[in-house]
């Protein structure tokens, strides 16, 4: 069973899901940014439900780990949208929502396609299986979307604010969870590394937060190009 | 039609992308999992 430290964290980390919608919706962006927020609400109602599937069944019952892993695909699945968001609102104006459309069905059906091929192989609990390597390989996904879309605010030179910060913060998220990937694989027997873990899980719903809160929509970021004096 | 088909192959350059890039890490990996949704304690896998 987790500690109290454990639970401390949780507890902050589902605080803060909420205060994102609630900054979301205090701030007037709810709409705008409408994935952002259903995947932060999502996130908010899946650890409640987690909370009392754990309290009731206990941490190696084959409930939460069900529970766990299904959840854990929908929120992949909800974080992927939200990604998608982000890029119809980077490319707003170059009124390309239907390529973009297609492109993100395409990928899903592609991600989709490719986790069913590796589970038929390996395993008789399809679904289950199916379930956890779908999530995985999302993940992998959003990742590399990411970094790409980064490369297109840089290229573009995006100006909003809010907009810069909000794909920064993912892109700080995906590459702090590779890098906690990478520490577990070389120094996987350090107990401190189970609470890092959890604790990158608040980093994105802060920032978010922070940035709904803070930086307001009509924020401009002077590029550098603009702002370089002449010698 | 030119830009349907950019945007499949696009598609296709992310998918193959970022498969290489989790294959690659699977492979050099110990087991662990990535998972990067909330702050929940992780349960182990019951499908390795």
């Amino acid at each position: 069973m987790p500690g109290p430290l454990e639970y401390c964290i949780w507890l902050v980390c589902t605080l803060l899901e909420g205060a994102v919608v609630v900054c979301a919706v205090k701030s007037q962006s709810f709409r705008r940014y409408i994935f952002l927020n259903l995947y932060m609400g999502l996130s908010f109602l899946v650890s409640v439900f987690r909370y009392q599937v754990l309290s009731h069944y206990g941490m190696a019952s084959s409930e939460y780990v069900y529970f766990y892993y299904y959840s854990d695909t929908l929120l992949t699945i909800g974080l992927y949208f939200a990604l998608l968001n982000l890029y119809s609102l980077v490319f707003d104006e170059m009124k390309v929502e239907r390529f973009l459309r297609l492109g993100a069905i395409l990928l899903l059906g592609g991600t989709a396609w490719f986790s069913y091929a590796v589970v038929q192989q390996s395993s008789h609990r399809i679904l289950s299986h199916f379930a956890y390597e779908l999530s995985q390989n999302l993940y992998f996904v959003g990742l590399v979307l990411t970094y790409a879309l980064w490369g297109a605010i840089l290229k573009m030179r995006e100006t909003r604010a809010r907009l810069i910060q909000l794909v920064l913060a993912l892109g700080v998220y995906f590459s702090a969870f590779a890098a906690n990937y990478a520490l577990q694989n070389l120094y996987f027997k350090a107990g401190v590394l189970r609470f890092v873990t959890p604790l990158l899980g608040c980093v994105l719903p802060a920032a978010w937060a922070y940035c709904f809160l803070r930086v307001s929509e009509e924020a401009r970021l002077a590029p550098s190009r603009l702002v370089a004096v002449p010698r | 039609m030119s830009r349907k088909l950019t945007v499949v192959l696009l598609a296709t350059l992310v998918l193959f992308g970022a498969m290489s890039l989790k294959t690659a890490v699977v492979k050099h990996g110990n087991g662990a999992v990535i998972m990067a949704n909330g702050g929940a304690p992780q349960p182990p896998v019951p499908w390795k």
